[in-house]
């Protein structure tokens, strides 16, 4: 079914208007959502594909748990750990792929592990539900902060304003162009009925807020992002700085923005 | 939630930045979760570990693996035998935490463990 995206503005609290459209809906599609997410997207496969055996990750947003098995030629060789803030969809993420999954139900703006203790993190269609740019930097923050200084890896996927043919979604006439993306709301119709009847004014219709970057929005966020750390971003050979942050590759697949990142120091 | 995951989290409460790790163990139901012994993850793995973490832990009332005894000081990676690593590999990821606590050192800040799934949200005033 063709759905379409609405504008929105965020006229309360990021936190409170995060629970009201994110946290709160994602709880109640969480069964029917899950369904429908299976297959993992390839530039993510062929991120986990790189990794080192023993290595340990964050998937900070991991809703269901889809990225959790892989690589799948290679099961059990690396551990990602998910994290999410909807416990509903955890449940399934605790069991992606038939296997035992380690999942945390938190927050993705808070630490609640050792710094730099992973070795990777991926952060996948999850920044975009916070509502404010600060909110944004500090998730990003926070998936610096959680690998390795030495040698740790990101890579962030976020929904874009340039949407491909191939999607399903109709978004909103432009207006003018600021380099700050839009805040919208993208209809979430669930097919089966609702697991909360409270919900009976409007039971099959969940309008999801978003924030769809524009081009250069996601790198600048993590430009921002490691200035706040107190690092610089660039390669460790063109810098005489001492930690730091190089983007490896940025990008746009499949009306989502990615980027990723690699830590250093010298 | 299995261990391996136990010797990741850290408590995250406001102010709490030292002495946070890990997370003690209380009113703890688990059960065994056979995983696939993986040598070369825990080699990877090994340099993270916590050594005196790790033995604790092994101790810990909960663990079913008859005795997990593991030596007082930690091998090198090269001197590590397959029965060891056997062990490791059963504290770290076969043992599943159902319900319990997890309670920081530190503050005394408590992480409950409910349907296997650790909660790390903190209430607003809670937060670093």
């Amino acid at each position: 079914m063709p759905t379409s995206v609405t504008s929105t503005t965020v006229n309360s609290d990021a936190e409170a208007y995060e629970e009201e459209h994110v946290h709160a809906i994602y709880d109640q599609i969480a069964s029917h959502f899950s369904s429908t997410r299976y297959k993992p997207w390839p530039i993510i496969a062929k991120f986990l594909d790189s990794l080192p055996s023993g290595s340990i990750g964050l998937d900070s947003g991991t809703g269901n748990g889809k990225y959790l098995p892989l690589p799948l030629d290679r099961p059990n060789s690396i551990c990602t750990i998910g994290l999410d803030r909807s416990r509903n969809l955890l449940k399934f993420a605790r069991q992606a792929g038939g296997k035992k999954r380690d999942v945390i139900w938190g927050d993705v703006l808070d630490l609640g592990w050792r710094t730099g203790i992973f070795d990777y993190a991926i952060s996948i269609a999850t920044i975009h539900h916070l509502a404010s740019s600060s909110r944004r930097r500090q998730a990003v923050e926070t998936l610096i902060r959680s690998v390795s200084p030495s040698h740790g890896r990101i890579l962030i996927y976020v929904w874009a304003v340039e949407q491909d043919g191939l999607s399903k979604r109709s978004i909103p006439p432009e207006e003018n162009s600021t380099g700050i993306g839009r805040d919208v709301f993208v209809p979430w119709i669930l097919n089966q009925s609702p697991e909360n009847e409270e919900r009976s004014h409007n039971p099959s219709v969940f309008n999801r807020y978003y924030h769809m970057f524009v081009e250069g929005e996601l790198e600048n966020l993590v430009q921002d992002a490691v200035a706040n750390l107190g690092m610089v971003v660039g390669s460790a050979k063109s810098s005489v700085e001492r930690r730091g942050v190089e983007i490896l590759q940025n990008g746009w697949e499949r009306s989502n923005w990615y980027i990723e990142l690699k830590r250093w120091q010298v | 939630m299995r261990l391996i995951a136990h010797h990741i989290l850290a408590c995250h409460a406001k102010g709490c930045t030292s002495n946070n790790f890990p997370l003690k163990f209380s009113d703890v139901e688990s059960q065994n979760a056979e995983a696939e012994f993986s040598p070369d993850f825990l080699k990877g793995f090994y340099p993270k570990i916590e050594w005196n973490v790790l033995i604790t832990t092994a101790k810990e009332k909960f663990i079913k693996f008859g005795e997990v005894s593991l030596p007082e000081e930690q091998p090198n990676l090269e001197d590590l035998d397959e029965e060891t690593l056997k062990k490791i590999h059963h504290v770290l990821l076969e043992i599943d935490v159902i319900t319990g606590k997890m309670s920081c050192p530190n503050c005394g800040h408590i992480y409950p463990i409910m349907s296997g799934i650790p909660n790390m949200l903190l209430a607003e005033h809670e937060i670093a």
